[in-house]
């Protein structure tokens, strides 16, 4: 009962936090106290809604979630994957934490163009955001795989379990709040990726046409394609949150 | 004689501590306990009664001695499925419900669940109508009956039992120890129960052992004379009175220097 209430308090506490953001975003616009290049919300809400914009936007649009899609899911399998290798293969562990390590300490930015010359340069946005979701991914799920607690080992040690029997039915289950906490955090790195991967010239997508519009000084148009980016990373980093609470609930 | 069910030859255990100390939390343990024999481990806290129970269990290695089950290595009877355990802390999976965790035991094994062997044991433990209730869910007395019956789950050949009944209420944990005995004296699982209770070592046990700390030893072996089956009544005779007296005596620490 008072925990719903709490959580009643929170949402509510949240609505207004981002109904503040919002209209101070409005007045400043309005008022001009940023200058000519901050436009009130109503102005960009106006040109994203715009029906002779919308074959453009929903261009880019596809082509930047495709780019967030691909890399996201890529980078989270292999997170994963390679974690659980290093796990099994423990004689690996060392060197692939190493070699993680080594590519996560190379600025994202600094590769864009290798991407661009060594692949195609489509694939560059989703390339960048695969390589951040993946480091995110393969160090909560390294953390993850050592979470079970000391009391559970000792129970499937007495229970005379397999090594494969107590990943499965243990290490897994125990590591997966915090899988699910490195998904979640790894939805804004996802869009980053994505759209410095754009910047540096694929052919469409929203990160192209931030470019553009900031190169030709189109600021309603510069200003819809941050909100837009802004707004689906939001969404879904919310609802990844609702699935981390589920999970938290259910696995600890 | 034939080889005990479980044997601690002198054993010692010390732990490092922080600093490069070392601890002695068992020294000189010396005990035989035999196939189907009940044993319970009385002693003050710390002790070293659970760490008994883990070196039997083979979760910990004897620093000096040496611990056997039937003659062979403690870890050969966990490797077979062969041993159940309750530990202190109950240590119930939270991500499974009350009827999966006492489950557990059979997947573990790589055997078929046996679901009316599980139902069985949930309603020994008196958990029926909670089969799907999570960990989380249970009072404390209720996770440890839980524990019980994943313990018990395969039939076990040894049964470690590390205060089990300790969040029960008097009511439910004389239900427990009646019930207990009678699983007991159906299967004569060899048994090791660490209790602070008295009354439950001697309803329980055909040998209470006396421990005292720092370091650990044994202070006490008592064979308990009462026939079996025995009935809660039994704790009325003025024998178990004059056992109970002696055993508190014993475990007082003036009870020591004697
Ligand atoms: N892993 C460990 N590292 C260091 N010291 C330990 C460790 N395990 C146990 N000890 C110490 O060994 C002693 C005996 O611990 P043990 O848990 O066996 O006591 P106990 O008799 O079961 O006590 P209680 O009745 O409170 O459960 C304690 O002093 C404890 O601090
Ligand atoms: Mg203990």
């Amino acid at each position: 009962m008072t925990a719903r209430s709490d959580g009643l308090q929170r949402f509510l506490l949240g609505l207004v936090g981002i109904g503040l953001f919002l209209g101070m975003w409005q007045v400043i616009g309005v008022y001009r106290l940023a200058g000519l290049t901050w436009p009130p919300l109503t102005d960009v809400l106006v040109f994203v809604a715009d029906p002779s914009k919308r074959t453009l936007f929903a261009r880019a649009i596809t082509a930047s979630f495709i780019a967030v899609v691909t890399g996201y899911g890529i980078g989270v399998i292999a997170g994963i994957a390679l974690a659980m290798l290093g796990r099994v293969a423990t004689v690996l562990k060392p060197g692939l934490d190493r070699l993680i390590a080594v590519i996560h300490a190379i600025p994202l930015v600094a590769l864009a163009p290798l991407f661009m010359v060594a692949a195609n340069r489509d694939s560059t946005p989703a390339s960048i955001a695969a390589l951040g979701v993946f480091y995110m991914i393969y160090v909560a799920t390294t953390s993850g795989l050592n979470a079970a607690s000391a009391a559970h080992r000792d129970v499937f040690t007495a229970l005379g379990a397999s090594p494969v029997t107590r990943f499965l039915r243990l290490e897994l289950p125990a590591a997966l709040p915090d899988i699910v906490s490195g998904m979640k955090l790894a939805i804004p790195v996802a869009f980053i990726g994505a759209i410095v991967g754009e910047w540096f010239g694929a052919s469409r997508g929203l990160g192209l046409l931030m470019v553009s519009a900031m190169q030709n000084f189109q600021i309603p148009l510069l200003w819809s394609a941050v909100l837009i980016v802004t707004a689906s990373s939001l969404a879904l980093f919310g609802l990844m949150s609702l699935v981390e609470r589920l999970t938290y609930g259910r696995y600890q | 004689m034939t080889v005990p069910a479980i044997r601690l030859d002198h054993v010692g255990k010390s732990f490092a501590l922080d600093g490069g100390k070392q601890f002695t939390a068992l020294s000189d343990i010396d005990l035989s306990i035999g196939k189907g024999e009940f044993v319970a481990l009385l002693g003050p806290s710390g002790c070293g009664k659970s760490t008994i129970l883990r070196l039997v269990a083979a979760l910990e290695a004897p620093s000096t001695g040496k611990v056997s089950i039937e003659g062979a290595d403690p870890q050969a009877l966990s490797r077979s499925h062969r041993l159940g355990v309750a530990f202190q802390d109950h240590a119930l999976l939270p991500w499974l419900d009350v009827r999966a965790n006492v489950a557990l035991p059979f997947q573990v094994a790589g055997k078929k669940v046996d679901s009316a062997r599980v139902a069985e044991l949930i309603r020994l433990v008196g958990l029926s109508g909670f089969e799907k209730a999570r960990p989380r869910q249970l009072s404390g007395g209720m996770r440890q009956r839980a524990s019980i019956a994943r313990a018990l789950a395969l039939q076990p050949e040894v049964l470690l039992l590390d205060e089990p009944f300790g969040a029960l209420d008097a009511v439910t944990r004389r239900q427990m120890n009646v019930e207990l005995q009678r699983i007991w004296s159906a299967q004569r699982i060899t048994t090791l129960l660490v209790t602070h209770s008295v009354d439950e070592a001697l309803f329980l046990a055909d040998r209470v052992i006396v421990m005292s700390g720092r370091p650990g030893r044994i202070i006490r072996d008592i064979t308990v004379p009462f026939e079996r089956p025995r009935k809660p009544s039994v704790m009325r005779d003025p024998a178990f009175h004059q056992l109970v007296d002696e055993l508190t005596l014993a475990l007082e620490p003036e009870g020591e220097a004697e």
